[in-house]
């Protein structure tokens, strides 16, 4: 019998089959496999959402007391800012899964339609883009439904407002990645870093304008009113975030009487059908897009001349390989190799730069603000805590793979004349090093931008040192105690069970080291700054020299543990290991 | 059947496929040979429509790749040298998939997906997830996947790399039985001995273009040497700068 083609609702009964299947698959694996990990997630994910919510409830109860009718500029504020996310990250979901993705290549030689293909990638990458948004949104709208006593309506159409809203963001992304491609191939990147620079300059400004050039102290009525009016200009009638919080505000109207809340909710379905009536254009308009660019651009971009570079001897590498003696110390030369490695890898070092640059940035308008003491010395706990947590996501996804990566690797280091500890430290002397550069500067940038006296620097610092040690030590030990060698991704890698394991501990030694010192260092300010504490003696005791010094001996104490007890640990499996 | 009409792609300033004639009938198994760079990937990319010729117009059974794209992969089948499947998927639910991709009715395809688990031996691990096939498993399902509809032509990229003797040898009696059926079977490779066993012609490809298209025995004939083992008539041709007269550059 001669095969058949396929007509749409086929097709795309086909994909979201396969999509159905690959999922249930998916959920059953990590059920059957990883119940530690799926449950943590899940606990993790749980707690995080009632946090959201809390602070939300808290926040729009305070709003609604005292600031009614800023509601609406928060909420646009909020949805526009997620617009714009939404459309720059489905954009580059969308460019690596229609373009760069070993599905793209083998579903394009099958009889399927290009928009067909189009619309699986896009109904994932929608997924991939916007869960970050239902579990931010979802605590934030149910919040405000709560606390503005709003009818069940409110709750019922929350769903189809988000679904259908983040159709528009995503859909104008993927609409702009494909004309990017189909149209500009070997301008791209030259686009896109423009477009990102352009992008990064007008949030700037954006962020100055707004919160940087206010002329009065920070967190008074009169810095309230002046912010809100700059932000103001998110309050645009075309903008698709307009319809969504005018919609949603309709919607949690509880009329005086009942015909006056009908009305409302009539309102609220009116932007829901404005709202809906766009997604559907918009995803019909990328749906034409894909149909006549969509070949003609993956072909384009696989046409490209790879750049061939050839690779100069770096003046680091140069510099680390000649300092010391003249035989080459194993250590030295796979720091050297791992230098390397990070530097051609664009997907970790722009990480880097990205959350770093962005963490800098932030601090260096701290001096915006015109902070009491007391206030300048949490933020600067905070900035240290949030400093290690950036910390840890990276030695976790790219340290804490590290060892299992170099198992593929192994018939090589194996053959070598080095012994299997060295290979351990060098991996913790380079997420030692790597780690601290930044972090040392990041804590010294914000410490100075808040004005925090020497002592507190000091104190900071120190614990900074103890961090990175710490994660360090944890990510490649655990990484040396639990490699698994089989797996390719260091994605995979580091969202398994060790992975995760090693997040939670490193997470977990952050709190303790932020917490120890954030009660000594803070008391410690308020003595100062009061004279005398009223609290009790716990508060005085904790405030005083001795506590400080106590504080620090237990970070430093911490600090080693976290490093030096993984570490052995990580050093003694990876011994016995038969790979 | 196959047709090349003038198809020529180019990387840049790069020629990669230079003006490519070249028709292969149906029930003909052809192979392409070719040191590294020679052009191969790009001529069974543009065959399998990842990439589209600058110039020139390829056929697979009359469909123009460009113009009907969908027409032609209908007839295809491809096996490339790093087979994709979907590593959360099962053997027996991917082969299932592709049955419904050709609309192959329910209670044919369910025969046609016990015949291809049969014939490639997939018994032990089609229930199994793809992750943890091992890279001769993988291939052996890909090629399963590529008989599932019985296309018209067949593309194989480097076919046996991973495949253990018993299973070289299934693939092999298979695709003689299929080019006897009439199937056309277009074939890149760099084992020599395959391509002497196998082929009922065979192209050399050098820098884009096909410096030599015919039969072992042709080849033997044309190039002059003492030794004629495939081996040195193949080294012969692709190491030589003037070689270019000497061989014909069409299939006309």
């Amino acid at each position: 019998m001669q095969n058949q083609l396929l007509d749409i609702p086929q097709e795309n009964q086909l994909t979201r089959r396969l999509r159905g299947t690959i999922a249930w698959n998916l959920v059953t694996t990590i059920f059957q496999q990883s119940r530690f990990r799926f449950g943590l997630v899940l606990v993790l994910s749980t707690i995080f959402w009632a946090a959201v919510f809390c602070l939300f409830y808290d926040a729009f109860n305070f709003i609604d007391s005292m600031h009614a009718e800023v509601m609406s500029l928060l909420f646009n504020t909020f949805f526009s800012a997620l617009m714009v996310m939404m459309i720059f990250s489905t954009g580059i979901l969308m460019y690596g899964g229609l373009y760069r993705s070993g599905e793209s290549s083998f579903l394009l030689t099958c009889p399927l339609r290009a928009e067909a293909i189009h619309a699986h990638k896009f109904t994932e990458a929608l997924w991939f883009s916007s869960w970050g948004f239902i579990l931010l949104g979802s605590p934030m709208l149910i919040a405000y439904g709560i606390v503005r006593d709003a009818p069940w309506s409110f709750f019922i159409m929350l769903i189809p407002f988000i679904v259908t809203f983040v159709i528009i963001p995503a859909s104008i992304g993927s609409i702009l990645c494909m004309l990017l491609v189909a149209g500009l191939p070997r301008l791209r990147l030259h686009t896109l870093s423009i477009s990102l620079a352009l992008v990064a300059m007008g949030i700037l400004w954006f962020s100055w304008s707004t919160f940087g050039s206010v002329q009065s102290q920070a967190l008074t009525p009169a810095w309230f009113e002046e912010t809100l009016s700059r932000l103001a200009m998110t309050e645009q009638i075309f903008l698709p975030s307009w319809w969504l919080s005018s919609g949603l505000l309709d919607a949690a109207l509880r009329g005086e009487s009942r015909e006056l809340t009908h009305k409302s909710t009539l309102e609220a379905l009116k932007f829901l059908g404005l709202i809906l009536a766009n997604a559907l254009f918009l995803s019909l308009v990328a749906s034409w897009v894909a149909r006549w660019t969509y070949r003609k651009g993956y072909s384009n971009l696989q046409a490209e001349v790879p750049t061939r570079r050839h690779r100069k001897i770096f003046w680091l590498d140069e510099l680390l390989s000649r300092t010391g003696s003249q035989v080459g110390n194993p250590i030295r030369l796979l720091l050297v190799k791992d230098l390397q490695i990070f530097r051609r890898d664009v997907s970790q070092w722009s990480q880097f730069v990205i959350f770093f640059g962005l963490l800098a940035l932030y601090f260096y308008n701290l001096r915006s603000f015109n902070y009491s003491h007391v206030y300048a010395s949490l933020i600067g706990h905070l900035n240290l805590a949030v400093v290690g947590l950036i910390l840890s996501t990276f030695t976790t996804r790219f340290v804490f793979p590290s060892i299992s990566l170099e198992g593929r690797r192994f018939w090589i280091l194996g053959l070598l004349p080095i012994h299997r500890d060295q290979i351990v430290w060098s991996k913790f002397l380079f997420s030692f090093v790597g780690g601290l550069i930044p972090c040392l500067g990041l804590i010294l940038l914000s410490d100075s931008m808040l004005g925090l006296p020497w002592g507190a620097v000091f104190v900071h610092l120190t614990c900074c040192l103890a961090l990175c040690g710490g994660l360090s030590g944890i990510a490649v030990g655990m990484g040396a105690s639990m490699p698994n060698f089989r797996e390719s991704s260091p994605a995979k890698i580091a969202a398994g069970f060790g992975g995760t394991l090693s997040l939670v501990l490193s997470a977990m030694f952050i709190i303790l080291i932020v917490i120890t010192v954030g009660f000594t260092n803070h008391f410690n300010l308020l003595q100062q700054t009061i004279g005398q504490l009223s609290g009790n003696t716990t508060s005085r005791l904790l405030g005083s020299y001795g506590g400080q010094v106590a504080s620090l001996l237990i970070i430093i104490a911490g600090g080693l543990l976290a490093t030096f007890l993984p570490l052995v640990l990580g050093i003694r499996a990876f011994r016995q290991l038969e790979p | 059947m196959i047709q090349f009409e003038n198809a020529t792609r180019t990387y840049g300033n790069k020629v990669a496929v230079s003006d490519l004639s070249l028709t292969i009938p149906s029930g003909e198994l052809f192979a392409l040979l070719g040191p590294n760079g020679a052009g191969k990937t790009t001529t069974i990319k543009m065959l399998v429509g990842l990439l589209r010729p600058s110039r020139g117009v390829i056929r697979v059974c009359g469909h123009d790749l460009i113009t009907e794209t969908r027409s032609a992969h209908l007839h295809l089948g491809y096996v490339p040298d790093e087979p994709y499947l979907y590593d959360k998927l099962t053997g027996h639910e991917f082969l299932r998939f592709i049955a419904d991709m050709y609309r192959i009715p329910r209670d044919l395809s369910q025969e046609r997906i016990k015949r291809e688990i049969d014939r490639f031996e997939l018994h032990e691990f089609a229930d199994e997830l793809a992750e943890n096939y091992s890279l001769g498993m993988r291939q052996r399902l890909v090629f399963a996947a590529a008989f599932l509809h019985d296309p018209d032509v067949l593309v194989l990229d480097e076919p046996m790399v991973g495949l253990d003797p018993r299973s070289v040898r299934i693939v092999k009696d298979l695709l003689k039985a299929k080019t006897a059926d009439g199937m056309t079977v277009f074939m890149s490779t760099h084992t020599l001995a395959m391509a002497e066993e196998m082929a009922d012609r065979m192209g050399i490809m050098v820098q884009g273009n096909l410096k030599f298209l015919g039969t072992v025995s042709e080849l033997r004939e044309q190039v002059d040497m003492e030794t004629r083992s495939l081996e040195n008539l193949y080294l012969e041709i692709t190491s030589s700068e003037t070689g270019e007269d000497e061989v014909a550059s069409d299939d006309t």
